[in-house]
């Protein structure tokens, strides 16, 4: 059963800063061969004022890339190797480049558990994440709901 | 603030009007390997088939994310990254190997906001047998062609 009181919990801020390699990394792996990802001469051409963020590459700043996460879904009592993945969400709010530094708040926004037929249980949380970048202006948030199945 | 590059314009676009469609390559082990550094996601789940085996997903299944960044290249092949507000999916179905993924997307919405014109737009990702894997939605933000 999911702990309801660690609703509106947050964990403590985490910085990032962006890399040009990771845009690059990310798109290619997905087989994008774009150049405004893999060459910053390429972006500007585009009229991009240096290499655009890929509309994943949020993933990079949050729970699967972040290591310490796993800790802190450990600390909801949550069995990670348990963990499926339900939904991902971005709301861009301003552009991200390259050499930002971004501060990054996760909030445990909602959670819930729910009963299977068979006896099994489920929980279902979803995970607020607001980004902040050097000048202090919001930039991005993301918001991710995961399955746990216990 | 400078502009936003865009590949198309407000006007230019209509409620009903279909996404062009984007079919991946055949997913591939060496992909999810690539996709799990790319990432940060090294779940063992998607790049280790002994554990693939073990779990009962019958083998290595994909990052749902992987599936999530085909939409996102059809969505900037069509309006380019940062016309994007909005962009979210809901994961349905396992990818396994081999799955060649087609990424299709249909305009819901035509409005105005704060001035800018918006389109929002539903997408999904099935494999070769009609299979989804994931649906979602987006919204953007387009420039009008004055």
């Amino acid at each position: 059963m999911f702990d309801t009181s660690k609703i509106g919990q947050s964990f403590p801020p985490f910085t990032i800063e962006v890399a040009r390699c990771k845009i690059h990394e990310l798109a290619l792996a997905i087989g994008d061969t774009n150049p405004i990802y893999h060459n910053q001469q390429e972006a500007q051409a585009a009229g991009y004022a240096d290499t655009p963020l890929f509309p994943t590459s949020p993933t990079v700043f949050g729970l699967w890339g972040i290591t310490e996460m796993l800790g802190h879904l450990v600390s909801l009592g949550i069995n990670v190797m348990r963990i499926l993945h339900g939904e991902e969400e971005y709301e861009y709010l301003a552009p991200i480049y390259p050499n930002d530094v971004l501060t990054g708040v996760v909030t445990v926004a909602e959670g819930k558990s729910r009963q299977g037929k068979n006896g099994s249980s489920m929980d279902i949380i979803t995970l607020e994440a607001l980004y902040t970048n050097q000048h202090g202006q919001q930039v991005l948030k993301s918001r991710e709901t995961i399955v746990v199945r216990n | 603030m400078s502009k936003v590059p865009t590949k198309i314009y407000f006007e230019d676009v209509q409620v009903g009007d279909e996404i062009p469609k984007l079919v991946t390559a055949p997913v591939t082990h060496l992909q999810l390997v690539r996709y799990a550094g790319a990432s940060g996601d090294f779940n063992p789940l998607h790049t280790d088939p002994k554990i693939g085996e073990m779990i009962g997903t019958g083998g290595i299944i994909a990052h749902g994310m992987l599936i999530m960044g085909f939409v996102g290249q059809m969505l900037s092949d069509y309006i380019g990254p940062q016309a994007l507000k909005k962009f979210g999916v809901r994961f349905k179905g396992m990818t396994h190997l081999d799955d060649e993924i087609t990424c299709t997307g249909t305009i819901t919405e035509k409005y105005e906001e704060n001035g800018e014109g918006r389109i929002a737009g539903k997408v999904q990702a099935a494999d070769q047998t009609g299979d989804i894997k994931v649906t979602g939605t987006f919204v953007a933000a387009l420039p009008h062609r004055s």
